[in-house]
């Protein structure tokens, strides 16, 4: 695969804090590749030397085979950026803010660009109004706008979905998808919602202290975790219960005197069943909960490795 | 440097003028008011002196265009830290030599707007015709001023990017330390002694002082416009290689990527 980043050994440290710790990754052409970590984690950080306004310690950085320090304005024009924690000018509006930037990235036939994409994010009516005075929902799509522009070849994502409402975050999911169908466009994302990155994502890379600490496809990474959770609703005694879980060595929680959360392999989750029922205990309820990136994420932050 | 690089700054500059009072007022409004004001001291002042009435109108018309020059310039970059756009604008390939070359390019039209509407105003409203001191003896004063207000934005820039906007009071404030060091409105000589060499180390307190002597002379003062002029060399040289270095301090310590909050 033709890779459209990789990252070699980069560090970053702020005095004695080690921010970014060695890392090395790729993104291929086409790939969607998350990159996820506890707050402080060095997320942000690694994002900021990715577009050269945060200057790293030592590590190679190059984008299509080229030094990015050396190539930085080539490289610029073939990549883009849109983050929830940067806006645009805010007394000037959608189609003043875009043909900035349409300028700076020297785009042909700007009118036109900024016109297919308003209407293709379905912001055309926003046209005229003051970048201020959007709805959140409308900002991000603006700044998304702003960050195809240029038809870049990879979009860095940081956390573009924070803050916004279940719904709007929704909307933006689905056009960050719409992105992956219209080509071959790489994504650099970041995020601290875990569904979004399970939906989106083809590997995700974990941080935290600075270090990479796992990496793969997010179906892999759940299946790191092992365990799932299966919760019995039951009518009957609940010391019996305690007992044959004890006898079966798994780990449990009594939700309330008749409903029970045992941790337990997948694999294992049938016999479970079958056990508690032989006891003559009646369930009424069966819930089995696989795990989640989210599982994988909480036992990295937990582990604090 | 890529031109349409350079008018992207200036088409947001533009932009952002037209929607903003504060810009409209601190740069057109409030030059002119003072301009006004000092106007109708000199009126006051001409009856017992005219050329001390004269040479306080010559220096306000002139302080003018250092103030807006300077202002213009640390302005825009504070406009987009206030917006949190900063980083959007450096994360495109424009480099910081262009954003520089904007700001300045845009700062220059607006000190000439600026002068011309004073130019107009004195005119009509006070009987001072600036054009008196000579065409060239103005072209010459108002570049070398231009220069200086650079010189002194490109400092504030470059604190304004390693410290963040917690400095941001020089943007408008510091430029008033120079206003009596340049011996704006009076000759050197009216300054204490041991504050005269500083003024001589100022671009400014040379091109004030070629202002004067034009309004008495009629004729340029080449030695004074050519010892400004090379001074602001130095000046332009020297905050320039200050600003590199504040700059690329930015981006090391990550200051920059923190002035957005």
């Amino acid at each position: 695969m033709n890779n459209v980043l990789s990252v070699k050994n980069l560090t970053k440290n702020y005095g004695n804090f080690v921010a970014v710790d060695h890392i090395s990754f790729s993104v291929a052409k086409g790939e969607i590749v998350g990159l996820l970590g506890p707050n402080g984690a060095g997320k942000t950080t690694t994002i900021q030397m990715l577009l050269d306004i945060t200057i790293p310690d030592s590590g190679e950085i190059k984008y299509f085979g080229k030094e990015f320090h050396t190539h930085r304005e080539e490289i610029l024009g073939r990549i883009n950026f849109a983050s929830a924690f940067n806006t645009l000018q805010g007394r000037n509006s959608t189609w003043e803010n875009l043909m900035v930037f349409a300028k700076l990235y020297n785009v042909k036939n700007p009118k036109k660009k900024i016109l297919d994409l308003l209407e293709q994010f379905e912001i055309s009516d926003s046209i005229n109004m003051r970048y201020w005075d959007m709805s959140a929902g409308q900002k991000t799509r603006v700044n998304i706008i702003k960050s195809l522009l240029n038809d870049p070849e990879i979009i860095l994502f940081d956390e573009p979905t924070a803050s916004l409402d279940p719904d709007i975050a929704e909307k933006t999911i689905s056009y960050i998808e719409s992105l992956r169908k219209s080509g071959d466009i790489s994504l650099l994302y970041t995020s601290h919602d875990m569904n979004e990155v399970t939906r989106l994502c083809d590997r995700v890379i974990f941080i935290n202290h600075g270090k990479i600490v796992a990496e793969d496809s997010p179906l892999n990474l759940t299946k790191k975790i092992g365990t799932a959770k299966l919760v019995l609703r039951f009518d009957g005694d609940k010391n019996t219960v305690e007992e044959y879980i004890k006898k079966e060595k798994k780990e449990y929680e009594f939700l309330n005197n008749y409903t029970v959360s045992i941790s337990s392999e997948e694999k294992d989750i049938p016999s479970l069943i079958f056990g508690v029922s032989k006891q003559e205990i009646w369930i009424t309820d069966i819930e089995v909960k696989k795990p989640t990136l989210e599982d994988f994420f909480l036992s990295i932050a937990r582990t604090n490795i | 440097m890529k031109l349409y690089r350079i008018l992207g700054v200036i088409l947001q500059e533009y932009y952002l003028t037209l929607h903003s009072l504060e810009i409209f007022i601190d740069i057109f409004f409030y030059p002119m008011m003072t301009l006004i004001v000092f106007g109708f001291i000199s009126v006051y002042v001409a009856g017992s002196n005219l050329v001390v009435a004269h040479n306080v109108l010559l220096g306000m018309f002139f302080w003018q265009v250092i103030s807006v020059a300077q202002y213009s310039v640390a302005m825009l970059t504070l406009w987009n830290i206030w917006s949190r756009n900063l980083s959007n604008l450096f994360v495109t390939p424009l480099t910081v030599e262009e954003f520089l070359t904007a700001s300045t390019l845009s700062a220059i039209i607006k000190s000439g707007i600026v002068f011309a509407s004073a130019t107009v105003i004195s005119l009509l409203v006070f009987n001072f015709n600036i054009f008196i001191i000579g065409i060239d003896t103005i072209l010459a004063v108002f570049v070398n001023l231009v220069l200086f207000a650079f010189s002194i934005a490109i400092f504030i820039l470059a604190l304004l990017f390693r410290f963040g906007p917690r400095i941001q009071a020089l943007a408008w404030g510091l430029i008033a330390l120079f206003q009596p060091l340049s011996a704006t409105f009076f000759p050197v000589q009216i300054l204490p002694t041991a504050i005269q060499p500083f003024a001589y180390m100022l671009p400014s307190t040379y091109a004030f002082e070629a202002a004067r002597y034009g309004l008495a002379h009629h004729t340029i003062d080449m030695r004074s416009i050519l010892m400004s002029f090379g001074l602001n060399i130095v000046y332009l040289l020297l905050s320039w290689w200050f600003f590199k270095i504040m700059f690329k301090k930015s981006r090391k310590s990550g200051q920059f990527a923190r002035n957005e909050g």
